[in-house]
């Protein structure tokens, strides 16, 4: 697959957005839910994806207890295209492609024209798409993530969480420099540089590009390039504590340090017993509680995301 | 050392030439603390070894920039007072501490070398840890031990062996 370089110009595709992060419960769906539904009350048209085969329950976040037309239809060739399984929501502008009754295994094979299904996702009429990526690292879920325009990570303020986001964040890395390594038919240099750097260690991205520098300046700035584009959001997902407000920033940094990239400012969504109850009666927690600081906090994720100009667009 | 390698030291912590000593011990501290083993953020991102050697480079970042630094010294800074807590370290930026601690006496250069009887050259080089300056070890020892009770600093072993570990000189006794 060719490095997929949508620039905002696009006027008519829709935004993708993907949310993973690796570990499973630490809110990707509440997120991507919250996201989606915000964005809809603003009038643009939104689309959830739920890509979490096996694991998925999204309609469930938006109260549709049983998805009539599911991406298993699709596996089954029941449904030709996305547009047929497309189902709409109880609120205006949000729609779903429900993941249900899809199993992982079943997924493997027709996930073979992930590269067609991207596409069909590209020209979907809607101005976003969230993509619900679900737990894990398959190659699967970071050819999601990498076609998105808006990659998010999410975690929990948790050891387990971090390890599984900085895996996953390695896995997507790595498959992104690979694909643009064979981009510009660089394999030869890298290889050349790998050999020398296994016997010292390759200990980071960064070092490996500092190293290619002193080989072909030319060909390593066009990487660094673009691998510079390369910048998922983190999401620190149930901060409670002072402690977990630090965590996202220092993340960061060791992210520029380690990966040679920058995230930008990290998002945190406070812990908010409203995003249970709301569950609990299943109905969307921003439908419910639109003032709460769950709400308030994806908002706030909204404008860290968007450019103003389209963060205002349809509040008027 | 060369240039690059001081360069170098400086964009590892994140910091440019212009920095001052202030600013190059917290950039450490925070460096050295986010990759320390029992650092959450970035738990798993590096192994053991690999985090070894990154808090070494940073070691070897902050000696190469405490060792080349010239009597850049902020003279109009408030006085620091110790329950603010931010005196520098003694071992990791002993000329700072002695600095500091001059400062909080409201003490000049010139009032420390009158009552040591050491000389103002030698003490601004001590302060600036301006290490092609320095006396011999010998000597070096003695002056920051006089210097350090002077001016009131708690744990004067530990400044001596601050200087003993970033002077260039073989010390005499290892
Ligand atoms: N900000 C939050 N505050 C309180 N609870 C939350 C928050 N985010 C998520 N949760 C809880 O965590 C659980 C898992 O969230 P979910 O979105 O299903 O995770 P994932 O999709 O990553 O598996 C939810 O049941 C929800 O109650
Ligand atoms: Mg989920």
């Amino acid at each position: 697959m060719t490095v997929t370089d949508q620039q905002e110009g696009q006027q008519h595709r829709p935004r993708i957005w993907a949310i993973g992060g690796g570990k499973g419960g630490v809110g990707k769906s509440v997120i991507a839910s919250g996201l989606a539904m915000s964005l809809a009350a603003r009038g643009e048209r939104c689309i959830l994806f739920d890509a979490d085969l096996g694991g998925a329950n999204l309609h469930t976040f938006v109260g549709m207890p049983n998805p009539q037309r599911t991406i298993s239809d699709l596996f089954r060739r029941a449904a030709a295209t996305l547009d047929d399984i497309l189902l709409p929501t109880p609120f205006p502008n949000l729609s779903l492609i429900s993941g249900a009754r899809a199993q992982l295994d079943m997924a493997n094979p027709a996930w073979l024209q992930k590269v067609k299904l991207i596409r069909q996702l590209t020209i979907l009429p809607a101005d976003h798409i969230f993509i619900d990526l679900g737990a894990g690292s398959s190659f699967n879920m970071l050819d999601f993530f990498l076609a998105a325009q808006n990659g998010l990570l999410v975690l929990m303020p948790t050891p387990t969480a971090i390890e599984n986001t900085y895996h996953f964040l390695k896995a997507s890395y790595y498959r992104r420099l690979r694909s643009v390594i064979r981009h510009l038919e660089a394999e030869d240099l890298v290889d050349a540089a790998l050999a020398t750097k296994v016997q010292n260690g390759v200990r980071s991205p960064r070092e490996l590009l500092l190293d290619l520098q002193q080989r072909d300046p030319q060909v390593a700035q066009r990487l660094q390039r673009a691998m510079a584009r390369f910048t998922p959001k983190l999401v620190v997902n149930q901060v409670q504590r002072s402690e977990d407000r630090e965590l996202g920033a220092k993340m960061v940094i060791a992210c520029r340090d380690f990966f040679g990239i920058d995230m930008g400012e990290p998002a945190l969504i406070r812990n908010d017993e409203r995003v249970l109850v709301a569950l609990k009666s299943r109905r969307p927690v921003l439908e419910m509680f639109p003032g709460g600081p769950f709400a308030e906090d994806i908002r706030r994720l909204l404008a860290l995301m968007l450019p103003a100009k389209e963060a205002s667009h349809g509040q008027r | 050392m060369d240039r690059d390698d001081l360069q170098r030291s400086y964009a590892l912590l994140g910091l440019t030439s212009d920095a001052n000593l202030r600013e190059v011990e917290t950039a450490y501290r925070q460096l050295r603390e986010l990759f320390d083993e029992a650092s959450l953020a970035t738990y798993s991102l590096l192994d053991y070894a690999d985090r070894q050697e990154k808090l070494e480079s940073l070691q070897i970042a902050f000696d190469v920039i405490t060792q080349s630094r010239i009597c850049p010294l902020p003279q109009d800074e408030p006085p620091v007072t110790s329950d603010t807590g931010t005196v520098c370290d003694p071992r990791t930026t002993p000329g700072l501490h002695l600095q500091q601690h001059r400062e909080r006496l409201g003490l000049s250069l010139q009032d420390v070398a009158e009552r040591t009887k050491i000389g103002i050259y030698h003490l601004r080089n001590i302060e600036a840890q301006n290490c092609d300056k320095l006396p011999a070890n010998v000597y070096l020892r003695g002056f920051v031990r006089e210097f350090a009770r002077t001016v009131s600093v708690e744990d004067v072993d530990a400044v001596v062996d601050g200087f003993m570990a970033i002077s260039r000189q073989p010390t005499e006794s290892n």
